[in-house]
């Protein structure tokens, strides 16, 4: 074991929302070129057949019409360019356009979904992903949309569902799958889900009404960051909504979703980071991972690959694709993620696809699984997928060597 | 302190004033979240005590948000952790309980509680 998964004492994973790797991080190529982001040249057709290629020119709100499509049928058009299912289709990435022009948006404006931000102007996403480690293939779990993408990171599952509605999901199928942090309880460990605040609470209900201890709020982050009182396991949640704060001031959605101000988002990543980043401690022993739960609809050029089947089925009422039943055996679109820890070479890139002898695929059900074989030493099984998924702490990422204090970044606020 | 000596990076400020919009109709995962917290409210918050909104009514994030708290504040109060510090009755009670046949179960609790191991 390296030095710096040795003294590794904490796990912090903080899951923002609806954004592509390319979106936020393509436009790092040109000065990395190790990164597997854009060169300018991708496109895809609109809707009048036109070619629309990548643009530089994405904004922090007001450039989306319409929330773009990233429920199931919607990234199957985005994935496979619009082509019917039928057996040996092939992936093209061709269909985000098409996808978004066909929600309303006139074909001008249904060109923005090929837009994304150079580096300069999301600071802290990008200096992240170049001072610490950036994957070059970590993908969505399930091509569709948040809950059931989240459900990953929570479970290692989304027990058979590819929608919004892991709620419905039967009392006693999910007793035999537990949360990560009812497996680290039980293991004698600690372990908490942070929300931002109650008018913006969790998206894990679910545990809402089964366990509440196991919840804090941001602040409680910050103070237990500050105290050296952190579990091993944190869980982070942004703010899902603008709303008044409690003083009667107004608090910024900070998730990225759009149509929330992508910088809000920016800042609040920064204000994660420095939390642990200062208390010189804490820094010392833990690793940060900052991920999105799904695309959002947004461009990405790499094709989603084949993974291991979870054991569940999604019938084709369920997939809302003609034909196709979905045996969880393709992965969803890529996003961005990045580990940060002090044990961490400056400019690692863990190749993705692009790198077919090199390949490390990663995808939400990773978190479960690294946590649990760090802190669990493997005692615990997981999930079909989690017994497949690569964990992110290893000796080639994390580690002997303890970068000098002045050599890592912070933020100033 | 460590940010004496680190290298540093601004964040971008921006009009905080500009991109605030608590009006901004909800987006699809917040209305998701509205649903299964209404469906959480009825499971686990006693009838007298829910807030009877009609999520139906609720199109703005600040409306969302207000009903979110309301019941996520609920939640806590009567979740699992909250019936846990309740003082549970002393063996000897429950015992002389027994013998007198005066064990009943209350009829607002539910009829099985879910085990989280």
């Amino acid at each position: 074991m390296s030095k710096g998964l040795d003294n590794l004492k904490h796990i912090v994973v903080l899951m923002m929302e609806n954004r592509s790797f390319d979106h936020m991080l393509g436009g790092l190529k040109q000065g990395f070129p190790k990164i597997n982001g854009l060169t300018g040249n991708e496109s895809n057709p609109d809707s009048a057949g036109n070619v629309v290629k990548v643009s530089p020119t994405a904004d922090y709100r007001g450039q989306l019409s319409h929330d773009p499509d990233h429920h199931f049928p919607g990234v199957d058009v985005q994935i496979y360019g619009g082509a019917a299912f039928a057996p040996g289709r092939v992936a093209n990435m061709q269909g985000f356009v098409k996808s978004y022009g066909t929600q309303g948006a006139n074909v001008q404006d249904s060109h923005a979904i090929m837009e994304y931000f150079t580096p300069d102007k999301i600071p802290v996403l990008t200096t992240l992903a170049t001072e610490y480690a950036v994957f070059n293939g970590w993908f969505a779990s399930i091509p569709g949309p948040t809950i059931c993408n989240r459900a990953f990171a929570h479970y290692g599952t989304s027990f058979g569902n590819v929608d919004m509605n892991m709620f419905l999901v039967p009392d006693a199928v999910r007793q035999k799958i537990p949360t990560i942090y009812e497996r680290l309880e039980a293991g004698g460990h600690s372990a908490k889900l942070y929300y931002y605040d109650q008018p913006s609470s969790t998206m894990e209900i679910v545990n809402l009404i089964k366990d509440q201890s196991m919840f804090g709020v941001f602040s409680d982050f910050m103070a237990d960051c500050k105290s050296g009182k952190l579990p091993q396991y944190s869980f982070v949640e942004p703010n899902y909504t603008d709303h008044p704060g409690p003083g009667g001031g107004q608090l910024l959605a900070n998730d990225q979703h759009p149509d929330h101000h992508v910088l809000a988002g920016d800042n609040f990543i920064a204000s994660v980071y420095n939390a642990i980043r200062i208390n010189p401690d804490l820094w010392q022993s833990t690793v940060l991972l900052i991920v999105y739960d799904e695309h959002g609809g947004l461009y990405d050029h790499v094709v989603p690959p084949a993974c291991p089947k979870d054991g569940f089925k999604a019938a084709e009422a369920a997939t809302g694709v003609p034909g196709l039943t979905f045996e969880f055996d393709r992965l969803g679109i890529r996003v961005p993620a990045i580990l940060v820890s002090p044990y961490i070479a400056r400019g690692t890139v863990i190749p993705g696809t692009e790198n077919p002898a090199k390949q490390r695929i990663f995808e939400h059900a990773c978190i479960p699984a690294t946590v649990s074989r760090h802190f669990l030493n493997g005692t615990d099984a997981g999930t079909p997928r989690e017994q497949q998924a690569l964990t992110f702490l290893d000796e080639s990422i994390v580690g002997n060597n303890l970068r000098p204090d002045d050599d890592c970044v912070f933020f100033n606020m | 302190m460590a940010q004496q000596f680190a290298k540093t990076v601004n964040v971008l400020k921006f009009d905080e004033n500009e991109a605030y919009d608590h009006d901004r109709p909800i987006s699809s995962l917040v209305r998701t979240q509205l649903l299964h917290l209404h469906q959480a409210e009825h499971i686990r918050v006693p009838e007298k005590e829910r807030t009877n909104i009609n999520i139906n009514d609720l199109q703005t994030e600040r409306q969302a948000s207000e009903y979110i708290a309301k019941v996520t504040r609920l939640l806590h109060k009567h979740g699992k952790a909250a019936k846990k510090l309740k003082p549970r009755k002393s063996a000897k009670k429950k015992a002389a309980a027994r013998g007198s046949g005066k064990t009943k179960q209350s009829k607002s609790a539910p009829k099985k509680r879910t085990s989280r191991k």
